[in-house]
């Protein structure tokens, strides 16, 4: 320790002598400067830790400066942070808080290197760059050249099947006919097709008879349903505010905007800017207002004793997250207290981002008259006209600063709103961006990310998985594409088509690969277990809603009906035991009991169990991916919530008024509107003499009929009325169709 | 991926030798085979290896939901009685936030004595009120802790922190970490049970025991105290048990044709589901219903079997961890006594004090005559303590306070008659022995076995955790 002071104090010496007067040229911040901060600073102020978020041990760093600003002011030593910590001046806490600190010939030479104009190393004010893949420009290139040829329905096979011969595999043979129905059905509007819709299409042998399907599937209504749905996700929509008096609120107008610009096939760039800036737009619609609902589902917390700024600060905070993982796959909310450990993101970009959501108001907006409703929600008084809860740009903004730790009790340095340097910049503009240009530049062509991002998500519907596994971390700690060209080129083309939704799904359904069988591969179990060269399809549990809507669309109950308020289909006693506001549910007797099961009211504290019980999101923060799991509650709900016994005579009852007559007629019809496909014989034979049981267990002990049909709520009443057949045989079909409604295949996509 | 569970495949091995229909011996090879190297869709409520041995394999945790008053209960301050009206010297307040700061802003708080007397209670030096006489008998079976400290100061997220490790939503609860790191030793019931008594439910709802980013295989499952304890367990109205039966045995030929057909593992587990929920729909109720139970063990919780309440709850508890349930989580509302004409230190805190004592007392006895305190460990505690100020609304009430609050362990694994940590004169902050939240959420997996830094569940990227980034066991309360 001594023989290293006394070298360094001989070495000060001769360099204070070499330096004193004029700015001296041999000061070189490389060789003089940066080795004591990575001696004695690094510890705390480096590539692991970055206490107040500054960084020492890159000259970049330093020139940054921490949470509280910059800790260096050229030429005036004196008043940068740097010297005053180091020597312990101005109230702050000398640094290194431990010896061994600085000798005092050392603190003299970073002095001496401030007061000479604190030159850096060139390249130390350039942006961060990163050689990370998902940071680099979209390349698309030609799809590659492949022997099978004749696979190749598009480019997106070209792709596929040149990974699956390079590896000697030969993709799957095509679904049938059925299952290939089935699937593209429940993949674009989420509901079976209808068994006219079956016919048709097995009847039809022309070349494009799938490719027409596709255009209809495409133009239904519900086209918008089942993708809005998606988005619904994303925007961690639901009917309540959260937390723990969770008050019921409006903002289903912001859900049915979703679903008209999907079915508008509003172009992806236009979608996001009134979603996130709407009312930023130059005379904007009230449309264009309604969709800036998306950041307003963020929750509210009532509860007694709370301090305002602090919510207000989390929904900030929510909004920041909700727009990286949406957008830009990336875990941003990791830069709320620290620099993130992984990306090239740092603390102060990120409040770079806050402070473009913390200067709003969240009024809500008046939009005419309330609809009327089946059911309207007890305990809430119904509002005198309709409203939606909108985000409105505040005439005086806020000042944003980086929040230490993410407290907002503890601002640092002053912020302006900006996007993270390590991605293309904002454009340059005249006055302080605000969130109109941040959405632009969420969507401007040059984003390496949004593409890339929106159309790995939409391919993970389709494939169980996206081309990048974990498709909400596209950063550095995230899976690489499995295919990269292939998310290229799809990346390539939804901007070149002018950011078309409708384009995308178009292509990728419409491709060989989406169209292949979804049965197992026993030779891939050891070369490729987890289907990620794709040579076959998969099969997908049901989402949550779409259990339901299956289960509806086979018993002939469902209504079709699309938006307006959400509704109360019957659901289990005591949901709300559980809750702090205990709220009531009135069942609806009308058409609003049979609606899709995106309709259902979404309380966040108390959700409807069966949604629930099959994975369908929280609503609490933003959701990229659902899980699917596979649980003795989803077995329970299919067979005992009131609801699924209903729908089951419904199908019963629709079996009847079809005229099928004789038991094996019975078994196949109610087999084909659940499942679509013909039962094999050994289905029919099974079902068949299951109902044979029931029939003959019903005839004699008719006393069990009428609990049985009266049970199963007004569908079960229909199906009591339906005198002509035989009592026995209503129940006994009853049954049967309840058989059906339970069978993994019918709560399956093939 | 894990390598496959061999009690696992034996299950699976007898469940298709016995019961298969339809599935060739050749279909049965390749499902096995699948299991061996991809294993998607094997049972993940099979018991898992812990990584190290554990002292205890299920978990009772006593929800004290509104955060019960330490000065009422455990917290003997003569200083305190002293200064009675006196303002809290600014030193402790200065700069400080609190719940409901609008009250607290038009004047200086004051100090508040109690009304209660306290008794030394068991030989580790802890005192406890009138208010607790059972389980003043009973403290030598528990180690004490009085400084606890939380990060948030409201209800609900201050409850989201002490089940998930953080305020925020979207984390996994403590019984879902459990459950995914350790399975479930419950063949026939959920592995994560929540019981719920008092006159409301815990705010923030089913955010407590969700899954969160984990599969909701892991969230837990509310039982009600009437009717069907698990929301559908039982039977649609007019369907008998035999139609039943007849339905699950068709249900299970079809799915098993289909498996035969399309090779997805994801049949087995939908086959194994139907099984186990068939199981539940016998074991849940036989669960429930108390009539079994002796009158002597009834009379010793006070429950009364049909009539719900937090006793009838601790007897449930102590059955399903009998059963082999993991994780058992009771919420009893509500001990957020403000002072409201309805939630004060009189009448409404002797009530909710009568109904919590007795049961408490009497379930750790009960487990421990029965052997099974070697095999559970008991949390007592709520989502933060009291201030020792008053808060004057219609009555006299305490606001929430997250410096220093009471919470104790028992059973496998931890010290008796421990009282840990001391808090200052006024018992606002911690003097030694400070013990966060995620502290005590590092032990209990300590306890389980796990490893609190080492159970991780990878998302967004990062290798998340119950205990965030923090956490360090209390080794202080351990044999």
């Amino acid at each position: 320790m001594i023989r290293h002071f006394v070298i360094a104090s001989t070495w000060t010496a001769a360099f204070l002598v070499a330096t004193t007067g004029a700015a001296d040229p041999a000061v070189d911040y490389a060789r003089d400067i940066q080795p004591l901060f990575t001696r004695s600073c690094a510890e705390c102020h480096g590539p692991t830790k970055q206490k107040a978020g500054l960084r020492l041990d890159t000259a970049a760093g330093v020139r940054e400066g921490s949470n509280n600003g910059p800790v260096v002011t050229a030429g005036k030593s004196a008043e940068s942070r740097l010297v005053q910590a180091l020597n312990g001046a101005n109230d702050l806490k000398q640094m290194p808080p431990k010896e061994p600190r600085l000798s005092a010939a050392e603190v003299a030479r970073i002095t001496a290197w401030i007061d000479h104009g604190a030159k850096f190393p060139a390249g130390a004010d350039q942006p961060r760059k990163s050689t990370h893949w998902s940071f680099q420009p979209i390349r698309p290139s030609a799809p590659p050249a492949v022997k099978r040829t004749d696979w190749v329905g598009n480019p997106i096979d070209a792709f596929v099947l040149a990974r699956l011969e390079k590896n000697g595999i030969f993709p799957s043979p095509e679904a049938d006919k059925v299952t290939l129905l089935r699937r593209v059905s429940l993949d674009l509007t989420g509901l079976p097709p209808t068994l006219d819709e079956v016919a048709a299409f097995l009847k039809d042998s022309s070349a494009d008879a799938y490719e027409r399907v596709v255009e209809r599937l495409l133009r239904s209504p519900h086209y918008g349903e089942r993708w809005g749905r998606h988005w619904l996700d994303l925007a961690r929509y639901a009917d309540s505010n959260g937390y723990s008096i969770d008050s019921p609120r409006t903002i289903w107008p912001y859900r049915d905007w979703v679903i008209r610009a999907i079915n508008e096939d509003k172009p992806f760039e236009q979608f996001t800017v009134e979603q996130l800036a709407g009312d930023l737009l130059p005379g904007a619609t009230t449309d264009q207002k309604v969709a800036t609902g998306f950041h307003r589902n963020t929750q509210i917390n009532e509860e007694g004793g709370i301090d305002p700024e602090q919510f207000r600060v989390e929904a900030v905070i929510d909004r920041v997250n909700t727009t990286g993982s949406v957008w830009l796959g990336l875990t941003v909310g990791c830069c709320q207290c620290h620099n993130h450990k992984f990306d090239p993101l740092a603390q102060r970009e990120y409040y770079q981002l806050f402070a473009f959501f913390n200067n709003q108001d969240e009024p809500t907006l008046p939009l005419g008259p309330a609809p009327k409703t089946d059911t309207p929600a007890k305990g809430k008084k119904a509002p005198a006209g309709l409203t939606t809860m909108v985000l409105q740009e505040r005439v005086t903004p806020r000042e944003s600063h980086i929040l230490k730790g993410g407290d907002f009790t503890r601002p640092g340095a002053e912020v302006t709103p900006g996007t993270p340097a390590v991605l293309p910049p904002l454009p340059a503009a005249p006055q302080t961006p605000n969130r109109l240009d941040l959405a632009k530049w969420l969507v401007s062509p040059d984003n390496p990310l949004t593409p890339r991002v929106i159309v790995n998500r939409i391919w993970g519907v389709y494939f169980g998985t996206g081309l990048v596994e974990t498709e909400n971390d596209f950063g550095t700690q995230g899976t690489p594409p499995s295919h990269p060209e292939l998310l290229d080129w799809l990346a390539a083309e939804f901007v070149r088509r002018d950011w078309s939704l409708k384009d995308m799904h178009r292509l990728i359904v419409t491709s060989t690969t989406y169209r292949q069988s979804s049965a197992s591969r026993p030779d891939l179990e050891t070369t490729d277990p987890r289907n990620r060269l794709l040579a076959r399809q998969v099969r997908l549990r049901l989402e949550a809603e779409l259990v339901r809507d299956a289960c509806l669309a086979a018993s002939g109950l469902l209504d079709a009906r699309i938006g307006g308020p959400s509704v109360f289909p019957p659901q289990p006693e005591g949901v709300f035991r559980f809750t702090q506001v205990s709220r009531t549910w009135a069942p609806s007797d009308g058409p609003d009991r049979y609606r899709r099961g995106m309709y259902t009211y979404f309380w966040r504290a108390s959700p409807h169990p069966a949604l629930m019980s099959f994975d369908a999101p929280d609503a609490g923060t933003t959701c990229t991916r659902r899980n699917r799991s596979n649980t003795p509650l989803q077995a329970l709900t299919l067979l005992n919530d009131a609801g699924f016994t209903e729908y089951a005579a419904g199908l019963a009852s629709r079996v009847l008024r079809d005229g099928k007559a004789t038991g094996p007629d019975q078994v196949d019809h109610a087999f084909r509107l659940a499942l679509g496909r013909e039962p094999i014989e050994l289905e029919r034979q099974r079902l068949a003499a299951f109902l044979e049981k029931q029939r003959t267990h019903f005839a004699a002990y008719p006393e069990e009929v009428t609990p049985l049909l009266e049970g199963a709520g007004p569908a079960g009443k229909m199906l009591a009325k339906l005198e002509e057949t035989p009592a026995a045989d209503r129940a006994a079909l009853l049954l049967l169709a309840r058989v059906v409604l339970n069978l993994d295949e019918c709560i399956t996509r093939e | 991926m894990n390598p496959p569970d061999p009690l696992l495949l034996q299950t699976r091995r007898h469940f298709f030798r016995d019961c298969g229909v339809g599935l060739g011996a050749m279909a049965l090879g390749s499902l096995l085979g699948r299991e061996a190297q991809a294993a998607p869709a094997a049972n993940p409520l099979a018991p898992k290896k812990p990584h190290f041995e554990p002292k205890a394999k299920s978990v009772i945790f006593l929800f004290m939901a509104g955060g019960p008053t330490q000065f009422e209960l455990f917290e003997d301050k003569p200083e305190l009685q002293k200064l009675h009206g006196q303002p809290i010297p600014e030193s402790f307040i200065k700069g400080r936030r609190f719940a409901f700061m609008n009250t607290f802003a038009k004047e200086t708080p004051k100090l508040l004595g109690t009304k209660h007397k306290f008794a030394r209670a068991g030989d580790g030096g802890l005192s406890v009120s009138d208010l607790f006489p059972h389980f003043a008998k009973v403290v030598d079976e528990v180690a004490f802790i009085r400084t606890v400290a939380t990060n948030v100061f409201n209800h609900a997220p201050a409850k989201l922190f002490l089940n998930t490790g953080s305020p925020q939503f979207g984390r996994p609860a403590m019984g879902s970490w459990l459950t995914y790191g350790l399975g479930s030793e419950a063949q026939d019931l959920p592995g994560f049970v929540v019981l719920q008594s008092g006159p409301r439910g815990p705010r923030g709802g089913a955010l407590n025991w969700g899954s969160g980013f984990l599969p909701s295989t892991y969230q837990g499952v509310p039982f009600r105290a009437g009717g069907d304890p698990i929301v559908n367990l039982g039977r649609p109205a007019g369907i008998t048990a035999d139609r039943q039966k007849d339905t699950l045995d068709a249900v299970a030929d079809l799915n098993k044709v289909r498996l035969d057909r399309t090779g997805d593992p994801e049949i087995a587990t939908r086959i194994a589901a139907y099984e186990m929920a068939y199981r539940m729909q016998t074991s849940a109720p036989e669960l429930i219903d108390l009539s079994k139970e002796s009158k002597k063990t009834l009379d010793m919780y006070g429950a009364e079997p049909g009539k719900p309440s937090f006793a009838n709850n601790c007897v449930l508890a102590r059955r399903l961890v009998e059963r082999g349930v993991r994780f058992v989580q009771l919420y009893h509302a509500d001990w957020d006594h403000h002072g409201d004409a309805n939630l004060h230190l009189d009448g409404p805190l002797e009530t909710i004090c009568r109904e919590v004592d007795r049961p408490t007392a009497a379930l750790l006895m009960d487990l421990k005559q029965r052997g099974l305190m070697d095999s559970t460990l008991v949390v007592w505690g709520g989502e933060f303590g009291r201030t020792p100020m008053g808060e004057i609304r219609e009555k006299v009430g305490r606001n929430h306070h997250i410096d220093a609050y009471p919470m104790w362990l028992a059973g496998a694994g931890v010290k008796r008659g421990l009282v840990h940590g001391e808090t200052d004169e006024f018992g606002f902050g911690p003097v030694t022995g400070r013990v966060h939240v995620h502290d005590i959420q590092a032990t209990i997996l300590h306890l389980l076995g796990l490893d609190h830094t080492k159970l991780t569940y990878r998302f967004q990227g990062r290798d998340f955790r119950l205990t965030d980034v923090h956490g360090e066991v209390v080794r202080e309360v351990l044999t």
